[in-house]
C-alpha cells in the first residue's frame, strides 16, 4: 500500500478546500443554524414534544444528515471534476497509485470534511442544548458511512459529468427532494398513510432514522435494516466505482 | 544484452470514436539515448507518449520501460518514467513548490527525502522566488520550469519530455538544453519531442519520425539528417513539400 501517495491525495484536497474555506464549512453552518432557530424555536414552538424529546432535537440529526451528505457529494464530485477538467488528475495516473489507493484517498478526504462540517453542527447545537448522542460508535457508524455512499456517488458523477451544470444534477433531482422528505422533519406517524411510502421507500429515511438512533435513542424502524441497507449501498457503490476507475472510465483516454 | 529503457512494440491506438491514432508503432530506445521523436501534429507522438505513461489505455501492443509490462505491473512501469508534458496539467490555484512536492508524494518519497529534492529542484530550476505564487500567476517559461521539475521529482532514470520549450524564450531553452544534457550525460535516458528541429539536432543522436500513426524513418541522427540536413529529411519522410525558398 502506498500510505504517503494516499496521504498526499488527503493533503492536495484539504489544501483546496481552504482555499474557500466560507464556500467549504462557513455555508453549512449559516445554513444548519438557520434550519435550527426556523424549525426549532419558531415552527418547533408550536409542534408538542416527539418521543419525550424537544422539536429542535427531533430536527437536528436530520439537518446534521443533510449537511454531512451535501458535503461529501459535493467534495468528491468537485474533486474528480475539478481534476479532469484541469487535466491534473493525470498526475495521479502518471505515478505508481492504485486504483483502490486513488478511491481510499478521494473517500477519506470526503470524510474529513463531512466530520469537520458536523462538528461545527454539533456545536452550533449545543449552544441551544440540542446536541446528544446515545451512542457514540452508532454516531460514527452513520457519520462515516453516510459520508461514504455520498462520496461515492459524487465520484461516479465527477467522472460522468461533461459541465459544471451536470455536476448538479444529482444534487437538484435527487439529493435534495429525497432528503427535504425523507423524515427529517417530521416522524412517519405525522404522515397520512397512503403518503408513508415516501419515507418507506427512500433510503434517506433509513440514514436519518439510524443518525436520530445514535443521537437520541429514537428509531422509527430496526437500527438493524438501516445498518444492512447502508452496508449493500457501501458494497454496490463501492464496486461500480472500482469498476470504474479499473476501466480508466472518465479518466484516460 | 542491456534491456533497453523504452520497448514499445506494434502499438495501436484507436480512440472511443474510432480514430486511430497510432497504427502499429515500434520502437526501441536504449538505455543512456537522447531519442528524438518527430512528427507533424496529430501524428500520434502525445498519444504513444500517453500510452506509454498511463494517461491513454493502448488498443494492442505491448510498451515496456526497463524490461516492466506498463499495463500489467503499471506501478513499477510508472516509478521508472518522469513525465514532461505539453498540456500544463497542473492545480493553477497550487504554488510550484505543492505541486512538485505532491508529485513526489504521489511517488511513495518521504517528507525529508521530499523536501530535499524539491529544494534542489527549485533552485536548479531558478524557481526559489516564485515558489510560493499560484501557479497561474507565473509567466509561460516559469510554467515550463514547474512542469519540468516536477517530471524530475522522484529522479527517474527515463525522462519523457513532450514539447518541454514550447513557448519559452532563448535564454531559458538554452538553459534547459544545458541542463538535458547534462543529466543525459550522467545516465538519464531521454526521448524528446519538439517541432523544433535544431533543438533536436542539438540534442538528440537518435531519432524517429512517425506520421499518420507509423514510423516512417528511424535511425541514427546524421544518418537521417544525410547531406541535405534534418529539415529536408523530416519534410521528405512526413510527405511535405520541401522549402525551395531557401535565404
Amino acid at each position: 500500500m502506498n500510505w504517503i501517495g494516499l496521504f498526499t491525495i488527503v493533503r492536495r484536497e484539504i489544501s483546496r478546500m481552504m482555499r474557500v474555506p466560507i464556500q467549504v464549512f462557513v455555508a453549512p453552518w449559516i445554513s444548519a443554524l438557520l434550519f435550527i432557530f426556523i424549525f426549532g424555536f419558531v415552527v418547533g414552538g408550536r409542534i408538542a414534544s416527539i418521543g419525550g424529546h424537544r422539536y429542535l432535537e427531533f430536527v437536528l440529526p436530520g439537518v446534521l444528515l443533510m449537511n454531512i451528505v451535501n458535503a461529501a457529494f459535493l467534495q468528491s464530485s468537485s474533486a474528480i471534476y475539478f481534476a479532469r477538467f484541469l487535466h491534473f488528475i493525470e498526475e495521479t495516473l502518471v505515478s505508481p497509485l492504485s486504483y483502490v489507493e486513488m478511491i481510499l484517498g478521494s473517500l477519506s478526504t470526503v470524510v474529513v470534511r463531512s466530520v469537520l462540517t458536523a462538528l461545527g453542527i454539533m456545536i452550533i447545537g449545543l449552544v441551544f442544548d440540542a446536541t446528544h448522542i446515545v451512542s457514540i460508535l452508532g454516531f460514527l457508524f452513520w457519520v462515516v458511512a453516510t459520508s461514504c455512499i455520498f462520496g461515492l456517488l459524487g465520484i461516479i458523477i465527477g467522472l460522468w459529468a461533461k459541465s459544471f451544470e451536470q455536476l448538479n444534477v444529482l444534487t437538484v433531482f435527487f439529493i435534495t427532494p429525497l432528503s427535504m422528505v425523507g423524515g427529517v422533519f417530521n416522524t412517519v406517524a405525522m404522515l397520512p398513510p397512503w403518503l408513508r411510502f415516501l419515507d418507506y421507500a427512500n433510503p434517506f429515511f433509513y440514514f436519518t432514522n439510524g443518525l436520530r438512533g445514535a443521537m437520541l435513542g429514537l428509531d422509527e424502524t430496526p437500527q438493524g435494516l438501516g445498518v444492512g441497507l447502508t452496508l449493500v449501498l457501501l458494497a454496490v457503490l463501492g464496486g461500480t466505482v472500482w469498476r470504474l476507475y479499473s476501466k480508466g472510465y472518465g479518466l484516460r483516454e | 544484452m542491456t534491456v533497453p529503457a523504452l520497448r514499445i512494440s506494434h502499438l495501436r491506438k484507436v480512440y472511443r470514436r474510432g480514430t486511430v491514432a497510432v497504427d502499429d508503432i515500434s520502437l526501441t530506445v536504449p538505455e543512456g539515448e537522447f531519442f528524438g521523436f518527430l512528427g507533424p501534429n496529430g501524428a500520434g507522438k502525445s498519444t504513444t507518449i500517453h500510452c506509454t505513461t498511463g494517461i491513454a489505455e493502448p488498443t494492442a501492443g505491448k510498451i515496456e520501460v526497463f524490461g516492466i509490462d506498463v499495463v500489467k505491473n503499471y506501478r513499477e512501469a510508472r516509478r521508472m518514467v518522469g513525465l514532461c508534458p505539453q498540456e500544463f496539467n497542473v492545480d493553477v490555484f497550487a504554488t510550484p513548490r505543492q505541486i512538485v512536492d505532491w508529485m513526489g508524494g504521489y511517488f511513495g518519497m518521504r517528507a525529508a527525502a521530499r523536501k530535499e529534492r524539491t529544494d534542489f529542484l527549485m533552485e536548479r530550476f531558478e524557481l526559489i522566488p516564485h515558489q510560493k505564487k499560484s501557479f497561474r500567476e507565473l509567466s509561460g517559461g516559469l510554467k515550463r520550469r514547474v512542469v519540468l521539475a516536477r517530471a524530475l521529482v522522484n529522479d527517474p532514470p527515463l525522462l519523457i519530455l513532450d514539447e518541454p520549450t514550447a513557448g519559452v524564450d532563448v535564454e531559458l531553452r538554452r538553459v534547459l538544453w544545458r541542463y538535458l544534457q547534462e543529466i543525459n550525460k550522467d545516465g538519464k535516458t531521454i526521448l524528446l519531442t519538439s517541432h523544433y528541429l535544431e533543438e533536436v539536432e542539438r540534442l538528440c543522436r537518435t531519432i524517429a519520425i512517425v506520421n499518420k500513426g507509423k514510423v516512417v524513418r528511424e535511425g541514427a541522427k546524421e544518418e537521417i539528417a544525410g547531406t541535405d540536413g534534418l529539415e529536408d529529411a523530416y519534410l521528405k519522410a512526413t510527405g511535405a513539400e520541401p522549402d525551395h525558398v531557401k535565404g
